[in-house]
């Protein structure tokens, strides 16, 4: 019957094949999009630009990795201590486990719209919270030197329930035997964690991570809305960068070149965790 | 010398029919009629103002108009795919020429309209170039050719807290060293509604949209963009002392969190009441007197920016226009479009209806124009579309790129960096981008 799916197959050409390959394409010309010229072969050039040359294509790089490691080290901390905490059964248990799912479902925008309020230096609640505990205040997402870990506070705050959702999961699937054998055997609590919940875990923490690393080495919503990269380009990631660079520049050859880069990126990150996850520990 | 009778008689009559409306009514409206232009709109005030009229053009003229509204962004990008695709369809757009001026121009898609405007076939007699202010026609001008017809003018300006001033008995600033003693005087002073301390300034930080206004600081100190050569010089000793004025202003006496202030949040920090002065384009001033939103409806006054050490003008004078592609099919009928909707009627019309600041100096002087705009807001922009300069952007073919490598210097400034290194290399990035971009 390949006869049915062919439409799909046409559908899956023309809106994923197409682009993609154009990018690649796109990715060794030199073209502005307002430029009358047709596009000009350059090879490599886009990519030595940006590797030798652009220092905000370096700094987008760093930036990246620094948002992605920290938001994905702090969601994976609270996402398995959250897990652990609702696995355990308490009253109330169905409704808590939805009230935390509840973040992952609003909007980006809008998420990113009321953190910015909170994050005001003069009117915002963050201050007058850090306030009590005798910090700050703090310029927040306007201070260059925090505004990445401010922007992936956000992050954390809607996405730490996958993790947490992944997890648990996670936890309902793992066999009773080992631990049972470990009491026998006298161990401590802190042990079976350590020992055995946490190894059998791992690769369901690791495709929790795979996820969540992937979603933070390409995000642009809530950084765009709440600084456009600023303050100057102190968080600039590299999907905010290459926006700039294609929509508001349409120089759209080094754009193209960008999202390689990206692409590549993201990859590489991606096969080495699913590495990490066949590996023996 | 005798003169007869006839030639007295003669020359009475002459001079009737020239100043009488009968002969202006001669200049043919209808001369094309039954052609249909698309007009692309921004969403603006202007266009709020002008869409009730657009009847009466038709009426008058016999065209049909198509006009179609896009938000800024859309709106930019549609005109630009547009007119790269090489087969667009319309007639008149709205641009600001230093804003993609130089790209069009060079793309060779604008049509100049010097011939349009010389020749009474084409232009009413009562059209009157010359009654444009000053700056505001140079403003429509790029590499020597008229690209555009103002519609609309601001300025960057000084907007003030009359009562602030006053109690604390503080001088209005009309150079920038006043300017920077007001806002020392003045920052941390009780000045909202409650009683509250306030700021001494307040002014966009945010990398490219600030730009714009840093823009008046830079001419006033008497540096400029780009050398006759189109050689960066921004980066010059004036233009230096002005990146660290700028920075100082609201590194000190200005709100925290600057580095990301675009005119949004600026002004919502000044229309509450929370800062003595503002530094922005003065078409703000219906955000700032909306009794809806604004807690200093009333209490703001509208000066010239202050002048530099050297008497130097700081104002900017930002336009938008209305331009014809190269591509029009229509493009006598979209002329007379353009001409009818920047006649002193229309002009006179939205300026005296919804306080659209219009470019037409007898329109200022109008007292029905002068209605919906405070006096002292009349007073600045007059003088400030005179005497300020076009060059609010640097005149560069790849503007938003130029703006954000100068936008970085700005944000060090603010946050109290190196600022002569960061001005190099922001020079250094422009030289790179208008090589990349201006290349033939």
């Amino acid at each position: 019957m390949p006869v049915f799916t062919l439409p799909s197959i046409v559908a899956v050409a023309l809106l994923m094949a197409f682009p993609v390959v154009y990018t690649l394409y796109m990715s060794v010309h030199s073209w502005y999009a307002s430029s009358l010229t047709s596009p000009q072969f350059i090879g490599l050039g886009n990519f030595r630009r940006a590797f030798l040359e652009d220092d905000r294509f370096r700094n987008a790089l760093w930036l990246t990795v620094y948002f992605t490691a920290f938001a994905t080290a702090l969601q994976l901390v609270l996402g398995v201590s959250l897990a652990l905490v609702l696995n355990r059964p308490f009253r109330g248990k169905g409704l808590v486990r939805s009230v935390f799912l509840l973040p992952m479902v609003a909007t980006p925008v809008a998420i990113a719209l009321v953190w910015m309020m909170m994050y005001n230096p003069t009117l915002g609640v963050m201050n007058y919270l850090v306030g009590l505990v005798g910090l700050g205040p703090y310029r927040w997402v306007s201070n260059a030197a925090i505004v990445v870990p401010a922007l992936a506070v956000v992050d954390t705050w809607e996405w730490t329930p996958l993790i947490t959702l992944i997890t648990l999961a996670g936890l309902a699937t793992l066999p009773i035997e080992p631990y049972e054998s470990a009491l026998i055997d006298g161990a401590s609590v802190t042990q079976m964690f350590w020992r055995i919940t946490l190894p059998l875990l791992r690769p369901t923490i690791i495709v929790a991570l795979l996820f969540r690393a992937i979603d933070c080495l390409k995000t642009f919503d809530i950084i765009y809305v709440m600084t456009q990269g600023g303050p100057g380009f102190a968080s600039e990631t590299l999907n905010v960068y290459t926006f700039q660079v294609g929509l508001f520049y349409f120089h759209i050859g080094y754009a193209s070149s960008l999202l390689v880069i990206l692409f590549a990126l993201v990859l590489g990150v991606s096969l080495l965790l699913i590495k990490v996850r066949r590996a023996a520990w | 010398m005798r003169v007869s009778l006839k030639t007295w008689f003669l020359s009475i009559v002459l001079s009737l029919l020239l100043a009488s409306p009968a002969l202006a009514q001669k200049f043919d409206w209808q001369q094309a009629k039954g052609t249909q232009l698309r007009v692309l709109l921004n969403k603006h005030p202007w266009q709020g103002a002008i869409e009730p009229h657009l009847k009466e053009f038709e009426t008058l003229t016999g065209i049909k108009l198509v006009a179609e509204v896009y938000p800024e962004d859309q709106f930019r990008a549609k005109v630009l795919v547009e007119l790269t695709s090489g087969a667009s369809s319309i007639d008149v757009f709205m641009s600001m020429p230093a804003q993609e001026g130089l790209k069009y121009v060079r793309a060779g898609w604008l049509q100049p309209v010097d011939e349009f405007l010389k020749n009474p076939a084409l232009t009413a007699p009562d059209y009157n170039w010359s009654d444009f202010l000053e700056k505001t026609r140079e403003a429509m001008v790029i590499e020597g050719k008229i690209v555009g017809l103002p519609i609309q003018v601001e300025n960057t300006s000084l907007m003030y807290r009359k009562d602030v001033f006053q109690k604390y008995n503080v001088k209005v600033p009309t150079t920038l060293d006043e300017l920077e003693a007001a806002a020392k005087a003045l920052n941390g002073k009780a000045m909202t509604d409650d009683g509250q301390p306030g700021y001494g300034i307040v002014a966009r930080g945010k990398r490219a949209a600030a730009t714009s206004q840093f823009a008046a600081y830079l001419h006033a100190m008497g540096s400029t963009w780009l050398a006759p050569n189109r050689e960066p010089i921004f980066n010059n000793e004036d233009g230096i002392k002005a990146l660290e004025l700028y920075g100082r202003l609201l590194r000190l006496y200005g709100p925290p969190g600057s580095e990301n202030n675009h005119w949004y949040e600026a002004s919502s920090i000044f229309s509450q009441g929370k800062a003595a002065m503002y530094t922005d384009a003065n078409s703000l001033f219906p955000v700032i007197e909306d009794a809806q939103k604004s807690k200093v409806v009333g209490k703001v006054g509208y000066a010239l920016f202050p002048r530099g050490p050297k008497g130097q003008y700081g104002s900017t004078v930002a336009a938008w226009g209305l331009a014809m592609p190269k591509t029009s099919q229509n493009q006598k009928a979209a002329w007379l479009f353009m001409q009818w909707a920047t006649a002193k009627e229309q002009v006179l019309a939205v300026q005296s209806e919804k306080g659209v600041l219009g470019a037409r100096e007898s329109v200022w002087k109008d007292p029905k124009g002068m209605a919906k705009v405070p006096a002292d807001l009349r007073e600045s922009l007059t003088v400030g579309s005179k005497v300020g300069t076009p060059l609010w952007n640097p005149p560069v073919v790849a503007v938003a790129e130029c703006r954000d490598a100068i936008g970085a210097a700005i944000v060090v400034a603010i946050q109290g960096g190196e600022v002569r290194a960061a001005a190099n290399k922001a020079a250094t990035d422009v030289r790179r981008i208008m090589l990349e971009t201006e290349k033939k």
